[in-house]
């Protein structure tokens, strides 16, 4: 049984901190997907210390197969001891869902996961081990399509502590909030992104703490199929097209090229449509081929998708100003959301063939740069955690 | 009579857009919504030539955006 997942997540630092004390990880093991979300006593540098060793630790530890017990030994004798309070302290929860739907969550002094099943929420039971004193809860169970699940630092329970809300952000309150956000959002970006936000705006955007919101949803594969360029070979456009047009009917498929699709929509015979509406000056207008989900202009979109999807993946840059930005209707911000919201792999059926028309240095833009692009491109979406494929013609 | 206007990555970066919304704002002064049938289309393989690619009823012609008004007076009036 394949079970695919969407993981993101959200932090704010503490108000005037420039580094968040709070630290997430999310790794893929061969038939899992791991989350681990850990906050380190304190904020700025130090917590932030303690929150990454604690994270890299667990995580690296884990990906090698050791169990709890080692995990937990190897932090506690690991971590630097705080001059001023005498302990070493990192709090962490880690999530674990393998591809068959086991999953196995680890909690330890965090607030507990959210967990959202069929529209409701669902008790995580208590089951504490007791590890090098430090007591930990451990919870097996099974996920299913449609699951979500939210690890969270306590700067989320804090919010609004003695301003806004007399005792912060009541854990019911804020999984009722969740569950709320959750039939609204599509993505786990989204729901992660919802819940920390509502978070800053109790602190006022102040955030009296680092609150960070680590979002796990399980989903059916949502495979996206991307062409662009002509083969090298025009005996080859047949293949290329075949290739392409493979897959279930849960494949979704971008042509990004006019020549391109002039090609897919010569083999496929079915006509292809191409708007003149400029959305945005800088990108060329889409086009329609039925069947198709997307069509439209090659180079100078897949650059500016190549940008948006950088924006997305750098260090804890997920904005709202970016969402507002993927849901503008050119090209580049349709490809972009696609790519970003609703993908769990990407394949790409690259052409080779080179267009002499662009090896015109009196054009302001070179254009001959493609497979540049698409090498930029495959890291970008594996920098967000999906698997890419290449296949050149 | 049909006229498509390239928006390929080549004729944009010629000025597609200024082409298009020319064309469009004296289709609409002459009055010929009815008769002149605007459409974008994809790379046709001539962009080797200096201006946006532009056919009427299938012809070819080049048209940069500073032409544009040009060209619509002597090939979209001229043949109506």
């Amino acid at each position: 049984m394949g079970i695919t997942v969407d993981v993101a997540y959200k932090s704010f630092n503490k108000f005037g901190e420039v580094l968040c004390g709070d630290k997430v990880e999310m790794l893929k093991t061969e038939d899992s997907n791991i989350v681990i979300l850990a906050d380190g006593m304190g904020s700025g540098v130090k917590a932030n210390i303690l929150a990454t060793l604690t994270s890299k630790i667990l995580g690296t530890m884990f990906l090698n197969g050791a169990t709890l017990e080692e995990c937990v030994e190897t932090i506690v004798d690991t971590l630097p001891i705080c001059q001023v309070r005498k302990v070493a302290y990192s709090t962490f929860s880690i999530l674990q869902v393998f591809h068959n739907g086991e999953a196995y969550l680890v909690e330890f002094d965090n607030p507990g996961c959210i967990f959202i099943r069929d529209g409701q929420l669902v008790p995580i039971p208590r089951n504490i081990r007791v590890i090098q004193d430090k007591k930990i809860n451990e919870f097996r169970f099974q996920v299913k399509k449609g699951d979500a699940l939210l690890l969270m630092s306590d700067g989320t329970i804090h919010a609004g502590v003695g301003q806004l809300l007399n005792f912060g952000w009541l854990w019911e309150d804020i999984a009722a909030y969740a569950l709320k956000q959750y039939e609204k959002t599509i993505s786990a970006a989204r729901l992660a992104n919802a819940v920390c936000q509502a978070c800053d705006e109790l602190y006022m955007y102040r955030p009296g703490d680092d609150t960070t919101v680590a979002a796990m949803r399980i989903i059916d594969a949502k495979p996206v199929h991307l062409m662009t360029g002509p083969a090298a070979d025009k005996a080859d456009d047949q293949r290329m097209v075949a290739d392409f047009m493979s897959g279930d009917e849960n494949t979704k498929r971008i042509v990004c090229g006019g020549t391109s699709a002039n090609i897919v929509s010569r083999i496929l015979g079915k006509p292809l449509d191409v708007s003149m509406e400029y959305v945005d000056p800088e990108i060329p207008p889409i086009a329609y081929i039925d069947g198709l989900e997307l069509v439209t202009e090659g180079v100078l979109t897949l650059n500016r998708v190549v940008k948006l999807i950088r924006r997305y993946a750098g260090d804890n840059s997920i904005t709202e100003d970016l969402f507002l930005e993927l849901d503008k209707k050119n090209g580049a911000s349709m490809v972009a959301k696609m790519l970003l919201e609703d993908c769990t792999e990407l394949h790409l059926y690259v052409g080779k063939a080179i267009n002499g028309a662009y090896q015109n240095p009196g054009l302001p833009f070179d254009l001959g740069i493609r497979q540049n692009l698409v090498e930029q491109l495959k890291k970008a979406v594996e920098d967000t955690g999906k698997q890419v494929t290449v296949t050149y013609y | 009579m049909r006229v498509t206007i390239c928006i390929g990555s080549a004729c944009h970066l010629k000025g597609s857009r200024d082409v298009i919304s020319k064309m469009q704002e004296m289709v609409a002064q002459n009055g010929l919504i009815d008769k002149v049938d605007l459409n974008g289309a994809f790379c046709s393989g001539n962009c080797v030539k200096e201006g946006v690619c532009v056919t009427v009823d299938g012809e070819l012609f080049s048209v940069k955006p500073e032409d544009t008004e040009n060209f619509f007076h002597k090939e979209i009036l001229g043949r109506l």
